[in-house]
């Protein structure tokens, strides 16, 4: 449940659902509006290159209620493809990252984390969750890790 | 649930909607109730738990419960747990605490603002009091409260809310989901140690995992008492003595008696009103003194052949602390020993009247117990994100030494801690967060409105508030 009672824009879940379809998009990155009430999709991207994603999370900006612009979270979804150890092929997971770079300010990181349920819940078919604090939790190899210990 | 949040239609159609009016956020504690308006950064009023009795009454706040003169018996309303046992004088405390800073509050009527009188005279006035006189009726109230809070009491603050403060909405929330939400996690372990408790719990989505929950009475207080104990037991013993009985002093070197004129008063004070003007002291002692042992290993385990942590940190540069009538010392190992016990229960040192710490209360048990309660998948993930909130983690060296004995305790797992480095944030982190919620526009729909109160009871709370 939201404990901040933001809402959830419909093309959150309508863009979730073509990207289930595993055809055109690899990933969707969630925003807040720019009045803290709704979350909305910021944007959507079909390159497979892990680094290129990571790299939009790392540069996310916010405004803080002075207007000052800082360092923002956000949530996003990846189609996480990774292969298997054993070799025996790939594996796809659809990802939910939680992401909320410890600089950033506190009212954006308080508004994030107590609103990510919201969104959570609107999504059906989420296989694996990852909260990312710092660049190096967002990392491919260590959410791969994650995935190679079966969590 | 997830298309209910979609349409606009579908939202509940009786919720508060007053949102012009700034939400008032009440985080009260043991040591200090926080209160201020929503949006602000820090809470304007900050207000000692303590109070004081007298044939007069009641008094409360900072100017009034220090003075030497007044006779003043010194008390608490907050149990050891640091949840509400005083009903009564809690919420005129509170009243106090935000009538007495808050000032674009409407003015309370002075028969009910509750203020500095007598608790038989209020009841009886109380009867007599208007509707349209009750102090809060403006603004809506969210309040903090412990993970550990019972349900009764819950009940209770919603009723003082809505009946004797007439607000038109509440909330209440956990004040540690609102540490870990500032520190931008929805899952996380928090550690906060305040004054009266230390706690370790696990929250996941946003939601406390009940068996999750440890507590013990290693916080501030208890190193308070360690302090007194070590002064106690000091070769010679170390007098601990308050301003208020200190007239001039003549600066003396370390360790000489000290040379101070003393102030007497017609009437001696109570033992509580002596033990109230120590804890400062004590306080100030903490906060430049007091040194965790960082590690590696524990104080008194073994550095290299022949040597102790303890003889290693006693031959490091000390820290003097002058008392208020000039007597000096300078500290060495004994700095670091009254905080040991905190993670090494053999390292306790014994305080009068209690019984030893149990391995089970230190800091670092109770991480490994509420740890080991939850699902086995949620594990790592807790220990990486590790919330360190509450006053008393601000002494010197607390969040290395946490650091350190959970990475012995789980060599393999990756241990990270996040302690916001902000004095402020860290004393007040529930209040911010409680101060960031209030104040989105969004929130009206969370608040449990008078109307939803007057319908469904005080149970309410049980219902809206996880
Ligand atoms: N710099 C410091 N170093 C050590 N201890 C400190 C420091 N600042 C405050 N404290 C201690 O922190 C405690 C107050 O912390 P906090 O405000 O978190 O407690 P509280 O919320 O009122 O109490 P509780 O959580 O037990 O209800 C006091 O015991 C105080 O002595
Ligand atoms: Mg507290």
């Amino acid at each position: 449940m939201s404990q901040s009672g933001v809402q959830v824009d419909a093309e959150c879940v309508s863009k979730f659902n073509e990207l289930k379809l595993g055809k055109s998009i690899k990933y969707i990155i969630y925003k807040l509006s720019d009045d803290f009430g709704t979350i909305v999709v910021e944007e959507t991207g079909s390159d497979k290159d892990w680094d290129n994603f990571r790299e939009k999370l790392v540069n996310a900006k916010t405004k803080s209620k002075q207007g000052k612009e800082g360092k923002g979270p956000r949530y996003a979804v990846y189609d996480f493809e990774y292969e298997l150890a054993s070799g025996e092929g790939t594996r796809n997971k659809i990802t939910f990252i939680a992401w909320s770079p410890d600089d950033a300010g506190i009212g954006p990181k308080m508004t994030y984390a107590s609103s990510k349920d919201a969104l959570k819940r609107a999504l059906n078919g989420i296989a694996a969750e990852v909260q990312a604090n710092d660049e190096d939790d967002i990392e491919y190899n260590t959410i791969l890790a994650k995935f190679a210990k079966g969590k | 649930m997830a298309s209910q949040t979609l349409t606009s239609s579908m939202q509940p159609t009786d919720v508060y909607g007053g949102d012009e009016v700034s939400a008032i956020i009440l985080d009260p504690g043991f040591s200090s109730v926080r209160a201020g308006f929503a949006g602000e950064d820090t809470p304007k009023s900050f207000v000692s738990s303590y109070y004081g009795v007298n044939e007069g009454g009641q008094v409360f706040g900072d100017d009034a419960i220090h003075n030497p003169l007044a006779g003043l018996d010194i008390r608490n309303p907050m149990s050891k747990e640091g949840i509400v046992e005083d009903w009564d004088t809690a919420t005129r405390l509170w009243e106090y605490a935000i009538t007495s800073r808050l000032t674009s509050f409407k003015q309370a009527d002075p028969r009910n603002n509750g203020l500095n009188d007598d608790l038989k005279d209020l009841d009886v006035e109380m009867d007599g009091v208007e509707e349209g006189e009750k102090p809060l009726e403006e603004h809506p109230l969210l309040m903090t409260e412990t993970a550990w809070n019972s349900p009764k009491n819950r009940e209770r603050a919603i009723e003082i809310a809505m009946e004797s403060w007439g607000c038109p909405a509440f909330w209440l929330a956990r004040n540690s989901v609102l540490a870990a939400f500032g520190a931008g996690k929805a899952t996380a372990l928090v550690v906060d140690v305040g004054a009266s408790t230390a706690s370790v719990l696990a929250i996941h989505d946003g939601l406390i995992l009940k068996k999750s929950i440890q507590k013990s009475h290693l916080a501030g207080n208890w190193l308070s008492s360690q302090i007194r104990t070590l002064f106690a037991t000091s070769e010679p013993k170390v007098e601990l003595v308050p301003h208020y009985t200190i007239m001039s002093k003549t600066p003396v070197d370390a360790g000489a008696p000290a040379q101070a004129t003393y102030r007497t008063y017609e009437k001696e004070v109570t033992d509580s009103f002596r033990a109230l003007e120590e804890e400062r002291v004590l306080t100030e002692f903490k906060e430049s003194v007091v040194q965790v042992w960082t590690g590696p290993g524990r104080l008194n385990s073994p550095m290299q052949a022949g040597m102790t942590n303890l003889e290693y940190a006693k031959s490091q540069p000390g820290r003097v602390f002058e008392m208020p009538d000039g007597y000096n010392q300078m500290w060495g190992g004994e700095r670091f020993t009254v905080a040991e016990g905190m993670w090494d229960e053999r390292a306790a040192l014994p305080v009068a009247g209690e019984q030893p710490v149990q391995k089970g209360q230190t800091i670092s048990e109770m991480v490994k117990a509420s740890v080991n309660a939850v699902d086995m998948d949620l594990r790592s993930q807790l220990l990486q994100n590790i919330v360190v909130t509450g006053g008393t983690t601000l002494v010197n060296g607390f969040t290395d030494r946490l650091n350190n004995e959970l990475t012995v305790m789980y060599p393999s797992a990756r241990i990270k801690i996040q302690a916001a480095g902000l004095t402020a944030e860290r004393r007040f982190g529930s209040w911010i967060g409680g101060s960031i919620l209030g104040s989105l526009g969004t929130f009206h729909q969370m608040w449990i409105s008078k109307k939803e109160f007057e319908e469904f009871g005080s149970s309410v709370v049980e219902k809206r508030c996880k």
